[in-house]
């Protein structure tokens, strides 16, 4: 009886704005900065880890969180809120698609599921909006074979040579960066920030990203824009990072069975983050 | 006798050659010793280098078929892709199994090429989606006992196309032959990486 | 015993059903008909369980003409034939099946090709050149197999069904009290006379 009464809390202005997933994007901009950097081998997620009290064990604290083996993601806004949406998105993943399949969704299948949750939000009765905007990062295996790399020829006069011809997507395979919003759009990103001081780093991410980076460069501009705008100090417990990359075969937890691919995505440790962030 | 998978009887085989896989059925549509149709096709396209033989209860047959049409035509939609063999034969597997305690009554064939590495690839199903992964043939239909025999005994590795096309013809023809319920013509398809050949056959029509 | 007979020609579908309508061995009446007019160019023929054909026949004909109605355009024979499957395939997994099987003639509005669909009640569909149900499918098919041609003039047509009647009258057991006869032609649907009267005598 009272899910006849239960409207939706999002309704239009007189001005033809929807003034509540205004003020969730109002949230998001309050929220701590993390960025995802995509490269021609990987992509990198970074974000800070801020505690509000040094009593805070960082330890027990995650921002980055791995979806699928090869799909990892971040956000900006209410932490409550993105613990939700990671719920979901680990589920729809297997409910809509490895039980179908039996095998994981493509980046932007998996991305178009979580926003597709994100918009009911904003239309449906008794619910609020999330708070959150968020970074999808994924490797696709891709459908086309493998393509001869007729560049070689081409890049012997001096120019800098690509190590791959994967640009990302489903069909050619390769990595993908997206960014949704509370309002359920999502965009696809070479490199993007979201939260507080999204402005600032996305203008400091133009000026530092060229075409056919590599992950270590990534990981290196990742830091790098983060240091512009962390209010705290850098160490391997203040920051967060996670990386797409080569298959993690040491995380498979076993060896020589045939065929296993360890998973693309996964955290760096502090310790290794700490090494990157010696060599800044 | 009156199982439904032999009411309406019927026949498909799919093998795997050089490079190139093959799959084919017979087109009769009886009801038990009468035949009704010589023009009742159990193989289905699905892509490019996609195909699905179905036999059994012919109703289930026309209901399967299409509603992989359908599915398939919804991931085309949704990934702005093919479906690939192997994700396909998962997709019929999990489709059938959700049907798991009042399944359609039907042997499926799925034979394929990968799209990325040209890769033969066969399997079958029975009526509940559990996967039969074969490296050579797979038979189906009330003439699955004789086509064994004839695959058995004519199928060899790395047939390259044309010889792969005359050995399915004779497995499948010879077969439906000493099957009373199959036969009355067929449709063979040899799937290689640029091009699809697909034959009628006549067949004896009796 | 009842029996439904189709056949096509060159530019026409015929329908033909028993018009005895029977309970056991009782035959209730005499001038059944076992036909529906789905739209201008399309005919149904139906056999089976006595309350289900009228009542599925009559759901699929109110259906066909609500489609007419909404679109004010027919759907084709061909059309036609997948939606009956379609129902009668959701009927057959439901709780009771209709017990119905049907013969659906017609003639494309646009191409003027004649059509002719066979459906069981497992909704079996097969487009076929001539189609019966029942046991007349044992004494007519193969009549049908000599003589039937896919040039042939309607004429021509209600001749080899004179033949499938003979055979059907020398060897039944029950009387099925003769035939109603229809023919869809590009210009729609016509009753055809046809002679019920006339005595074959058995072999």
């Amino acid at each position: 009886m009272a899910d006849r009464y239960s409207f939706s809390l999002t309704t239009f202005s007189p001005s033809g704005k929807l003034v509540q997933i205004e003020y969730a994007l109002n949230a998001v901009n309050q929220g701590v900065t993390a960025l995802g950097i995509k490269a021609t081998n990987g992509i990198v997620l970074a974000t800070e880890k801020k505690s509000s009290s040094p009593l805070a064990d960082p330890s027990s604290l995650s921002k980055i969180s791995l979806i699928t083996p090869n799909i990892g993601m971040v956000y900006s806004g209410m932490g409550p809120d993105y613990r939700v949406l990671v719920d979901r998105a680990r589920k729809v993943s297997h409910t809509n698609y490895k039980r179908i399949y039996n095998e994981y969704p493509p980046t932007r299948i998996l991305v178009q599921d979580v926003a597709r949750e994100v918009q009911e939000a904003t239309q449906s009765g008794g619910v609020r909006p999330y708070g959150v905007s968020l970074l999808i990062a994924g490797w696709d295996e891709g459908i086309l074979p493998e393509e001869e790399d007729t560049s070689k020829t081409s890049t012997d006069d001096g120019e800098q040579k690509k190590p791959s011809g994967k640009t990302g997507g489903i069909l050619k395979g390769g990595p993908m960066l997206y960014q949704v919003d509370p309002s359920g759009s999502y965009f696809p990103w070479k490199a993007t920030a979201i939260g507080k001081s999204a402005t600032t780093a996305k203008t400091f991410l133009e000026k530092r990203y060229t075409e056919g980076l590599e992950l270590e460069d990534a990981v290196h501009i990742a830091l790098l824009t983060l240091k512009e705008t962390i209010e705290g100090e850098m160490t391997g417990d203040t920051i967060e990072i996670g990386i797409v990359g080569p298959p993690a075969d040491h995380l498979l937890g076993v060896e020589g069975v045939e065929g296993a691919k360890g998973p693309r995505f996964r955290k760096l440790t502090p310790q290794e983050i700490e090494d990157y962030l010696t060599n800044l | 006798m009156s199982s439904p998978f032999s009411i309406n009887g019927g026949a498909c085989v799919a093998m795997v050659g050089k490079d190139c896989v093959a799959i084919a059925c017979d087109l009769r549509l009886g009801l038990q010793a009468l035949t009704v149709s010589n023009n009742f096709p159990k193989v289905f396209q699905y892509g490019e280098h996609v195909f699905l033989g179905l036999t059994g209860l012919a109703t289930d047959v026309a209901t399967v078929s299409d509603l992989f049409r359908y599915k398939v035509n919804m991931y085309r939609l949704r990934e702005e892709r093919a479906i690939a063999p192997r994700t396909f034969a998962n997709l019929v597997s999990s489709s059938l199994y959700e049907r798991r305690f009042g399944p359609y009554f039907v042997s499926p064939v799925v034979a394929g090429l990968d799209p990325k590495t040209g890769e033969p690839f066969i399997c079958g199903f029975d009526s509940i989606g559990c996967i039969d992964f074969a490296k050579d043939f797979i038979v189906s239909g009330t003439a699955s006992d004789q086509l064994f025999g004839m695959c058995e005994s004519l199928w060899e590795p790395n047939l390259p196309a044309e010889d792969l096309f005359e050995t399915i013809s004779q497995a499948l023809l010879n077969a439906v032959d000493r099957d009373a319920l199959s036969g009355w013509g067929a449709h063979v398809y040899i799937i290689e990486k640029d091009k699809v050949t697909k034959r009628l056959l006549k067949g004896r029509q009796d | 015993m009842e029996v439904l007979l189709g056949i096509t020609g060159k530019d026409f579908t015929l329908i033909a059903a028993s018009k005895a309508a029977m309970r056991g061995a009782t035959v209730l009446k005499a001038s059944d008909d076992k036909t529906r007019h789905l739209n201008k160019h399309t005919l149904m023929a139906f056999s089976g369980e006595a309350g289900d054909t009228v009542q599925f026949a009559e759901y699929i004909q109110a259906n066909a003409q609500l489609y007419s109605m909404r679109n004010e355009t027919d759907l084709s024979p061909s059309a036609l034939a997948n939606f009956v499957r379609g129902e009668l395939a959701s009927s057959l997994r439901s709780r009771k099946p209709y017990n119905v099987n049907l013969l659906l003639g017609g003639v494309d509005p646009i191409t003027h090709k004649p059509s002719l669909y066979w459906l069981d009640y497992l909704a079996s569909l097969a487009s076929l050149p001539y189609a019966a149900h029942g046991y007349a499918q044992y004494y007519c098919l193969s009549i049908l197999d000599k003589h039937h041609h896919p040039d042939i003039t309607l004429h021509q047509g209600i001749k080899i069904l004179n033949m499938c009647t003979d055979e059907l009258k020398r060897r039944l057991p029950i009387d099925f009290k003769g035939m109603t006869v229809k023919a869809v032609t590009k210009d729609g649907i016509i009753d055809i006379e046809f002679d019920d009267d006339k005595v074959v005598k058995s072999a």
